[in-house]
């Protein structure tokens, strides 16, 4: 209760940390929530990392907790900072290891009835697709394209892409200022044969269907109906991105001094983003960021596969990317008529209508935003709204926001017997490990509707669409 | 010994014994626990680290192990190691298999490694 009672109440869904809750506070922290999702927020140590991550040299407004907020390293999962440029810092552990983990969602030419008993055989399918880590099967092999091709252009530098899928991804699947030369020998050796694969943990791929429609207009816009089969894919930029984010925070650790940075916790080691190893990693986040774009690219074109080897090649064909966005990264926008650099961790942009950073078809409705809830349960399709961008720097939330460690969610139930009640509620499961599976059980997550009420409360996106699973594939 | 704390997201490590080159074994020990078993053959793997202070040189070592699961399959089981200041040097004896891949990165957060009431102690947490 104590951490409850240092915050300010300031709307129906807002909380602040006043600066003069810390000395060594540069800003306040801002916390969007509900009553219930402010106990949860209060019972670890995301108020704390916040109140540390507002301490960071050049932070501007507030540094903002979404509702799925819990405690990580450093930084909150679900937190957002905006530092100024140019001597304001930037600072890896704020984009996390996992650069550009992010969700894109494939919109199928078929109703879930139309699907009936294909379903299982799909799962399958792109469980056989699809490989959870590198080795001999699956990983794309690079014909004719180099690694650094894919670091410097993303998607774009992969054979045979659709042209609407890359002007379906946020920045266009390509961040400026990817540089190849800041990847450090170690990060391609661990990214070289795994674009193509999904990674363990939370990474999955989902089959679902369209349950209710809560926006007609948009969810037209974004080419969606109710009963619709949709897959949403969950990864990120793999060993590559982990091993940037380890190079770059032990590079600033060791420079901190030089830049006379003292810090509440030492994985916020940062450095001005204008100095030289701020702007080397901008460089090498930018090419791990446009490595995760290709490594989702790549996941789609595989699951593309998998439908036409199940459903045929014209469903294939036909199968739309509605928009793919990123959830960890740090990116140079205007905000507030300055230029910052936004550090999302755990949340995901989410531009209003009429951004000329999103695609024209999506204009009039607002940018497309995909909340995975946990396994199991619904995700949502939001849009943007104009709310984001006074109160929260473009950005909404990311998940449901995890509640329980994997140790005790695996102490309540084992993997096998999690799988039977799945199944028994008809959504096929393919996992490599019983362990694994039970980790990531939905009573580990918060609840996924209540965060999304949140922020449509709150201004930031809008419910456009709710989507059930029908079967999942996970890492 | 080595102890898994509860963690809302991700993993922490305890680790003590009796010297600085006990708590890397340790470490090493929990590390194969993630990422094992494996009945490949057994493999060597020679590393030399430097780091700008004891804790970091404990994250530099799970780093290494990071590294060598992901990209040579290895699984550790032992080492025989040396500690000198801030460098730490010797050999990493496991098994190639199919490493779990549930460690992604080490952090800095809460990091430590040093003597303290008469016995080696670190702390580390893991990114999973």
């Amino acid at each position: 209760m104590s951490e409850r009672s240092a915050l300010v109440r300031i709307d129906d869904t807002t909380w602040e940390i006043p600066m003069s809750a810390r000395a060594d506070m540069r800003v306040p922290a801002r916390i969007f929530a509900d009553d219930e999702i402010l106990d949860e927020i209060a019972d670890d140590l995301s108020l704390e990392q916040l109140r540390n991550v507002a301490t960071l040299p050049g932070v501007v407004g507030a540094v903002i907790a979404m509702p799925d907020i819990h405690q990580g390293y450093g930084f909150p999962v679900g937190g957002v900072a905006a530092t100024e440029l140019p001597d304001g810092v930037v600072s890896p552990g704020g984009v996390g290891y996992d650069i550009n983990c992010g969700v894109r969602l494939l919109a199928l030419p078929l109703l879930e009835s139309e699907l009936g008993d294909r379903r299982e055989a799909l799962v399958h399918e792109i469980s056989r697709s699809v490989p959870a880590g590198a080795g001999k099967r699956g990983a794309l092999h690079l014909r004719g394209t180099s690694l650094d091709d894919v670091l410097r252009d993303g998607p774009r530098a992969l054979p045979n892409v659709r042209a609407e899928d890359i002007e379906r991804t946020e920045s266009e699947g390509r961040l400026e200022g990817a540089d190849p030369s800041a990847v450090s020998e170690r990060a391609h050796v661990r990214g070289r044969d795994q674009l193509g694969t999904m990674g363990s943990g939370n990474h999955f791929v989902e089959v679902q269907a369209v349950e209710e429609v809560l926006d007609a207009s948009a969810a037209d816009a974004y080419g969606l109906r109710e009963g619709q089969v949709t897959m949403l894919i969950h990864s990120g930029s793999r060993g590559l991105g982990h091993q940037v984010c380890t190079d770059y925070v032990r590079l600033m650790d060791g420079r901190l001094a030089s830049y006379r940075i003292h810090l509440p916790d030492r994985q916020l080691a940062c450095a001005p983003a204008s100095s030289p190893e701020g702007r080397e990693y901008l460089g090498a986040m930018a090419a791990a960021a446009n490595f995760a774009w290709a490594n989702r690219q790549a996941i789609a074109d595989s699951v593309r596969r998998a439908i036409a080897a199940v459903l045929g090649q014209g469903v294939a064909e036909r199968t739309h990317q509605v928009y793919d966005v990123a959830h960890n990264v740090a990116k140079v926008e205007e905000h507030g008529g300055k230029r910052v650099c936004v550090h999302r961790k755990g949340a995901t942009r989410a531009f209003p209508a009429g951004s000329e950073e999103i695609p024209v078809v999506y204009r009039d409705v607002g940018q497309p935003v995909f909340i995975p809830g946990s396994m199991g349960t619904a995700s949502f399709v939001l849009a943007g709204e104009p709310g984001s961008m006074e109160r929260s720097f473009g950005t909404t939330c990311h998940g449901a926001g995890r509640r329980l460690s994997r140790t005790a969610a695996r102490k309540r139930i084992h993997g096998n017997e999690l799988r039977r009640e799945l199944e028994a509620r008809g959504i096929v499961v393919r996992c490599p490990s019983p362990k694994g599976l039970a980790e990531e059980a939905p009573f580990a997550y918060k609840d996924v509707d209540r965060v999304v009420r949140v922020v449509e409360r709150a201004g930031l996106a809008r419910r456009v669409a709710r989507l059930v699973p029908l079967g999942v594939v996970k890492g | 010994m080595y102890r898994f704390v509860e963690h809302t997201a991700e993993l922490e490590v305890e680790l003590e014994a009796e010297s600085a080159e006990g708590v890397l074994e340790e470490a090493l020990r929990a590390f194969g626990e993630l990422a094992g078993p494996a009945r490949g053959e057994p493999v060597e793997q020679r590393v030399e680290l430097e780091a700008t202070d004891l804790p970091a040189l404990l994250a530099a070592w799970l780093d290494e192990l990071v590294f060598l699961a992901e990209t040579e399959g290895l699984v550790p089981e032992s080492a025989d190691i040396s500690v000198s200041g801030t460098r730490a040097t010797g050999v990493v004896h496991g098994r190639r298999g199919r490493p779990r891949p549930l460690v992604k990165a080490v952090t800095l957060h809460r990091l430590r490694f040093g003597r303290r009431d008469g016995a080696w102690r670190g702390r580390v947490v893991l990114d999973v």
